[in-house]
């Protein structure tokens, strides 16, 4: 017997569960069916398929270079997460210091702090310092932002290691820097992958911090942004919009997949 | 043993000689806290000098003044917007905590085998673009947009009088955010959930609870800490929100957010004000931040 819930109460929740996934999935749905609607506004009745929507955005170059600027934002700032995330969890894990409560709260404070006041502070900041805005500024904000989460998914896996593996690198004469390369890394590889893909999507979908440091050249958040106020854009960005929530539904669950397979494997 | 084996063994030189580089502690944090503190802490410090006016976005001398801080907490505009903001995001906030408890408290309990598969099936919609999802509801609510077309194609409203306060209101801005932050908040009720000791329950029926008795005497309660990160994990973002409001808000759902940003736009920018506004939400949030945590802390449970 189930001491925690009743059959008919067991049976609400599920109907409970089933409604709000419909209500979580049904403005996507919305969005698919409407990319495919052959009207400049979308509203019913529907009038017919097309794919002249997608055809139009594969050929809009302001969007593609907007994607580009993404990935290249994305890219470049999540490497630079993932490596001060993996240098920070070290020390947090494995090493013993003063302070360690202050400064782990300092690493983390990123995901609590207000992005429209983290955004202005860079804004503030990069003026008063004389740098221009530009791709790099945004890199770097985006690398303070996805740092926390790098470090709160390397952490738990860091746990699951076993020091006395790296104890036993020591004792066959290995630096600890030998020893994080040769022991500890290929252990921690899967949380490196998820922790980049993390940072990576965090950085391609982050608008608010962006929309104060851009310089001329949009990303795809900021272009989005701009489109949404312009209607007759909107049939265009509905198909842009169904396919990158496809690409990432897809990122997200296979990555999840595979670091559990991997992780399977080596525990 | 390794070392009397290494005692035999001619030392090889090469292999011993310490590379340069080494992982010590200071190595580690070195280079993390050092970007924090150029681009994080450095950042916020500024903020406070505008907000004084120790700098200035006017050029020439300028003196150090606490004016901007005087008026602002004087002033009743600034003031009861952010009052507006918070019962916005409180009531956003409890909302989707009381939608999430029972979906979390189904994949936890039920005993269903697919808990996993269902849990990532609820989060996935979180992990795609936020601004997509706004967008959705764009296309939903607007004047002509999804479920006004609809009324008027069923023929249940005629097309002069369309359900015109869907979009641009408090109300359109209160249920997007609730439906971003949804799929999200049941993650962190899931983990608590999840961590309970079953013998409990089964300990209080033993003692002839009912499960509602059980539920409101031992489950509820050993739950808190996660409802509480829950709660949080919604109320300080949204609080701080401008995107969601300045698409689907218009003027009735302005929220304390867009006045910072419309401080430091292209209008009539203010950057001593605006500065003002910004540290005091900042300090805000990370007073209920550290308040919480000991809250949390204290109950032991590390939920996030």
């Amino acid at each position: 017997m189930n001491v925690a819930l009743s059959r008919r109460g067991a049976w609400l929740l599920r109907s409970f569960f089933a409604v709000v996934v419909v209500f979580l999935y049904a403005p996507i749905a919305i969005l698919v069916v409407f990319s495919f609607n052959d009207s400049a506004l979308p509203s019913f009745p529907l009038s017919g398929f097309t794919l002249h929507w997608y055809h139009q955005f594969l050929v809009n170059a302001d969007l593609r270079s907007a994607l580009e600027t993404s990935a290249l934002v994305a890219a470049i700032s999540s490497i630079g997460a993932v490596l001060l995330g993996v240098l920070a969890s070290i020390a947090l894990v494995r090493r013993s210091f003063r302070l360690k409560s202050p400064v782990s709260a300092l690493l983390l404070s990123p995901l609590v702090i207000p992005y429209v006041v983290f955004g202005i502070s860079l804004l503030l900041f990069f003026h008063a310092v004389g740098i221009p805005r530009s791709v790099l500024t945004v890199v770097i904000g985006h690398i303070v932002i996805s740092l926390p989460y790098t470090v709160l998914v390397l952490m738990p896996r860091l746990q699951q290691i076993d020091v006395s593996l790296d104890e036993a690198a020591y004792d066959l004469g290995a630096s600890r820097l030998r020893a994080f390369r040769s022991v500890t890394l290929p252990l921690l590889l899967p949380a490196v992958v998820s922790a980049y893909l993390i940072a990576f999507t965090t950085s391609f979908d982050e608008y608010a911090v962006a929309s104060f440091v851009v310089g001329t050249r949009s990303t795809f958040p900021i272009f989005l942004y701009s489109a949404l106020r312009f209607p007759n854009q909107l049939p265009q960005v509905i198909a842009v919009a169904v396919v990158v929530i496809a690409v990432s539904l897809v990122v997200v669950i296979g990555a999840e997949v595979g670091r559990r397979m991997v992780e399977r494997r080596l525990t | 043993m390794g070392v009397e084996t290494r005692a035999d063994t001619p030392p090889a030189p090469q292999r011993r000689r310490r590379p340069r580089l080494d992982l010590t502690t200071p190595t580690l944090l070195g280079p993390p806290l050092a970007w924090l503190a150029v681009f994080f802490v450095v950042p916020i410090a500024i903020v406070g000098a505008y907000s004084v006016n120790a700098l200035s976005f006017d050029p020439g001398p300028h003196a150090v003044t606490l004016s901007a801080w005087h008026s602002f907490l004087h002033s009743s505009i600034y003031l009861k917007l952010f009052w507006k903001s918070v019962q916005m995001s409180l009531l956003v906030s409890t909302a989707v905590v009381l939608l999430a408890y029972p979906l979390a408290y189904f994949l936890a309990l039920s005993g269903t085998k697919r808990k996993y598969v269902l849990l990532l099936l609820l989060i996935a919609p979180f992990l795609t673009s936020y601004l997509l999802r706004v967008l959705a509801w764009k296309v939903i609510l607007g004047n002509e947009g999804v479920i006004n077309s609809f009324l008027v194609w069923t023929g249940l409203r005629s097309p002069d009088h369309p359900l015109s306060q869907l979009l641009y209101s408090r109300f359109a801005v209160m249920l997007v955010l609730g439906y971003i932050w949804l799929p999200f908040v049941a993650l962190p009720i899931f983990v608590t959930l999840e961590s309970l000791d079953r013998r409990l329950f089964e300990a209080a029926t033993d003692l002839g609870a009912s499960r509602w008795q059980t539920f409101r005497r031992v489950t509820l309660p050993l739950s808190l800490p996660g409802v509480v990160a829950a709660f949080l994990f919604v109320f300080i973002p949204t609080l701080g929100e401008f995107v969601t409001p300045s698409l689907v808000g218009g003027a009735s759902g302005y929220m304390y957010g867009n006045q910072i940003v419309d401080l430091f736009g292209t209008g009539f920018p203010d950057w001593q004000t605006g500065s003002v506004l910004a540290l005091f939400l900042l300090g805000v949030v990370a007073l209920l931040t550290i308040v919480f945590s000991r809250f949390l802390n204290s109950r032991e449970v590390t939920a996030a």
